[in-house]
């Protein structure tokens, strides 16, 4: 198990390594439009000693490898460079930001699990019923809804449909302004549908999928021929099982979450991590972006590696082992 | 004083998108305290849904028990409510199956999922339960069954894993073990261990069996009746001596004829039953047996045989069980398991 984890934090390096190396590719004069100085600057009011200050102070007159090894060795001590344009620290402007997109990942996912879990179960155990019906239609759709468009919908309906009732606090759900009567954590409420939705349809099939299949293993007729009642067939015997598939997707979602959710992020104004590399994108603020993708990268395979391991306390069949001795 | 259990005329249905399947049509026999019944016949000819019947473990809606009585000690288990009959399950009548590789719980221990059913119908602690899983585990013969009791099933093998079954099976000390082709998943030297401890297990706790299986020299020892099915009929019924040594249809003259034989010195091959079983939703007319029945006649083919005493209680369904040719043909069969 420790031999187990140990190597796979090794195998973290290469990762890094070629994220990174993507990134200064792309970084390279020539291969994306607009120059991050020009961006610092301004178009007027430009001279040449500021502009050669500018360069020098972010190391950007080193040749692409230079800055390349330099990154990587800031990278060790932890330090991940400044922001070209707020001048602050990177590490400093994500520690504001992580734990707002941490608090909205974790509100989805708690949707994501109890909806999805809930919905896949009856669905299964209700085969073809109306609710079955429902949630396979339902499901079927919002996987193919755009999450931004959902989001806007949402704002749209609640924000300006339902003002007189919601006062327009969801319309900007993390302003201070006009929702003074509503706590912190209901602002949260609708970006974090917006990011479960999709995910939630997924769990919901996975749900449904695999608690049809557990249903009808021998080891189901095992457990009714012992005189259990049908609750404690389905819920102890065939939901262990059928549930292993759903954490791993839930765990590997919720990777996916920290950086993926630009999108809901952007809509709803969110200032967590992905809105803030998108902004940085725009403003060709290197530090940022670079930074942005190094966290979410470390957090991405962290989880993954959590997930992983608790395949073992869920499923015994499983077990790591440090590789053939 | 009445028998622990009489099945009557049962017929269980499938619903299909072909059509209906007579999965069992019209079964009916007794199984007295302590005795062993087997029920033989090819694949699909309705053994299994048979056992699945009597237990109410047929899926609803697909599948639904269209007639007959099962009475277990004078109850018809066909009428008892849901949660009478669960108390039965596991408790009074219990049931070991096929494949013991698919049959336990990848999730769980094996000494808890033995000790499952002491606490549903025993009403035991979980503590108390697993006690007794690991004496139950010990009963059927597995080492170190402290230990064991704390395994996953995938740690055990194939023949351990059916021990457990069985254990599982006789938790709560059953007057029915119903065990549906309990060695056809094994190897052939596990096998004989199986059988071995099913037979033992009787004789300690006395329970009855119903052994269901396609290979009659399976239950060569161990039965004292048989009944034969094919197509979801019985085709043959009664004492085992009777069944085995004086057969008295050609479906089980087939079975007998496709037997390995070790006991004689005869070069002979194996004389297997020609064609297929017979599709269960359009049977054949007459006898469902005709179009692969050597001796079929015409009447075969329009009349269908029923279930007639051809002596001593031995039932047999042929339009010829009580010819005497058919008779001297039979008796050309005499002792063909040994």
């Amino acid at each position: 198990m420790f031999k187990y984890v140990v190597r796979r934090v090794f195998q973290m390096i290469p990762v890094f390594i070629g994220v990174t190396l993507i990134l200064f590719i792309l970084r390279a004069p020539g291969v994306l439009p607009g120059d991050p100085v020009r961006m610092i600057t301004g178009e007027r009011g430009m001279t040449d000693a500021l502009r050669q200050q500018i360069i020098e102070k972010h190391g950007l007159d080193q040749p692409l490898h230079r800055q390349y090894v330099i990154y990587l060795g800031n990278l060790l001590q932890g330090d991940l460079g400044e922001s070209y344009q707020r001048g602050r620290a990177v590490t400093e402007i994500f520690a504001d930001k992580l734990p707002n997109t941490l608090r909205l990942a974790l509100a989805a996912i708690v949707i994501e699990g109890i909806v999805g879990v809930t919905a896949g179960i009856i669905s299964a155990v209700r085969q073809y019923s109306f609710l079955d019906v429902l949630v396979t239609l339902s499901t079927s759709i919002l996987v193919s809804v755009p999450v931004f468009w959902l989001g806007m919908l949402f704002q749209i309906f609640f924000g300006i449909k339902l003002k007189e009732w919601t006062g327009g606090a969801f319309y900007l759900p993390i302003s201070q302004m006009s929702s003074a009567q509503f706590p912190d954590w209901a602002h949260m409420i609708l970006p974090a549908i917006t990011l479960a939705s999709v995910s939630t349809a997924y769990v919901a099939r996975i749900m449904r999928s695999q608690m049809l299949e557990a249903m009808g293993q021998d080891y189901i007729r095992t457990a009714e021929a012992k005189g259990l009642t049908r609750r404690a067939v389905t819920f102890r015997h065939a939901l262990k099982n059928a549930l292993i598939p759903v954490v791993t997707f839930v765990g590997i979602d919720f990777g996916v979450m920290m950086g993926g959710a630009i999108l809901t992020e952007t809509v709803f104004s969110w200032p967590g991590v992905g809105r803030e590399i998108f902004l940085a994108v725009g403003q060709r603020d290197w530090p940022i972006v670079m930074g942005g993708v190094v966290i979410i990268v470390f957090l991405v395979m962290i989880i993954n590696l959590l997930v992983d391991l608790s395949y073992a306390l869920l499923d015994p069949r499983i077990r790591y082992g440090g590789g053939p001795e | 004083m009445s028998a622990l259990l009489e099945v009557r005329d049962l017929a269980t249905q499938f619903t299909t998108r072909d059509g209906i399947v007579r999965a069992v049509d019209g079964v009916s026999f007794t199984l007295d305290c302590g005795e062993t019944l087997a029920i033989v016949g090819e694949s699909g000819s309705g053994k299994s849904v048979t056992a699945l019947s009597i237990m109410r473990l047929i899926q609803e809606p697909q599948g639904k028990v269209v007639s007959g009585q099962v009475l277990f000690k004078g109850d018809d288990i066909l009428k008892l409510s849901d949660s009478k009959v669960r108390a039965i399950r596991g408790d009074r009548i219990a049931m070991i199956f096929q494949d013991p590789m698919t049959s336990l719980n990848p999730v769980f221990r094996v000494g808890r999922q033995i000790g499952e059913s002491l606490i549903l119908h025993k009403g035991m602690s979980r503590k108390e339960a697993f006690e007794r899983a690991v004496e139950l585990l010990d009963m059927v013969g597995i080492p170190h069954p402290r230990d064991r009791a704390r395994d996953y099933p995938h740690q055990f093998s194939g023949g351990m894993r059916q021990r457990a079954m069985i254990a599982m099976a006789l938790a709560c000390d059953p007057d029915i073990l119903i065990a549906d082709e309990p060695t056809t998943a094994l190897d052939v030297t596990i096998q004989a261990q199986i059988l071995e401890l099913m037979i033992e297990m009787q004789e300690r706790t006395g329970a009855a069996i119903i052994m269901i299986t396609h290979d009659l020299g399976v239950v060569a020892d161990m039965a004292d009746d048989v009944m034969v099915m094919y197509a979801g009929k019985q085709v043959e019924y009664g004492k085992a001596d009777g069944v085995f040594y004086t057969p008295r249809h050609p479906y089980t003259w087939g079975l007998l004829d496709s037997l390995p034989r070790h006991d004689i010195d005869e070069k002979g091959a194996l004389l297997p039953i020609t064609g297929q079983p017979p599709s269960l939703i359009n049977v054949p007319a007459g006898c469902a047996f005709h179009p692969r029945c050597p001796y079929a006649k015409d009447v075969c083919t329009t009349g269908t045989p029923v279930l007639t005493d051809v002596g001593e209680g031995h039932l047999a369904a042929c339009h010829f069980s009580n010819d005497p040719e058919f008779q001297r043909r039979a008796s050309q069969h005499p002792g063909e398991v040994a």
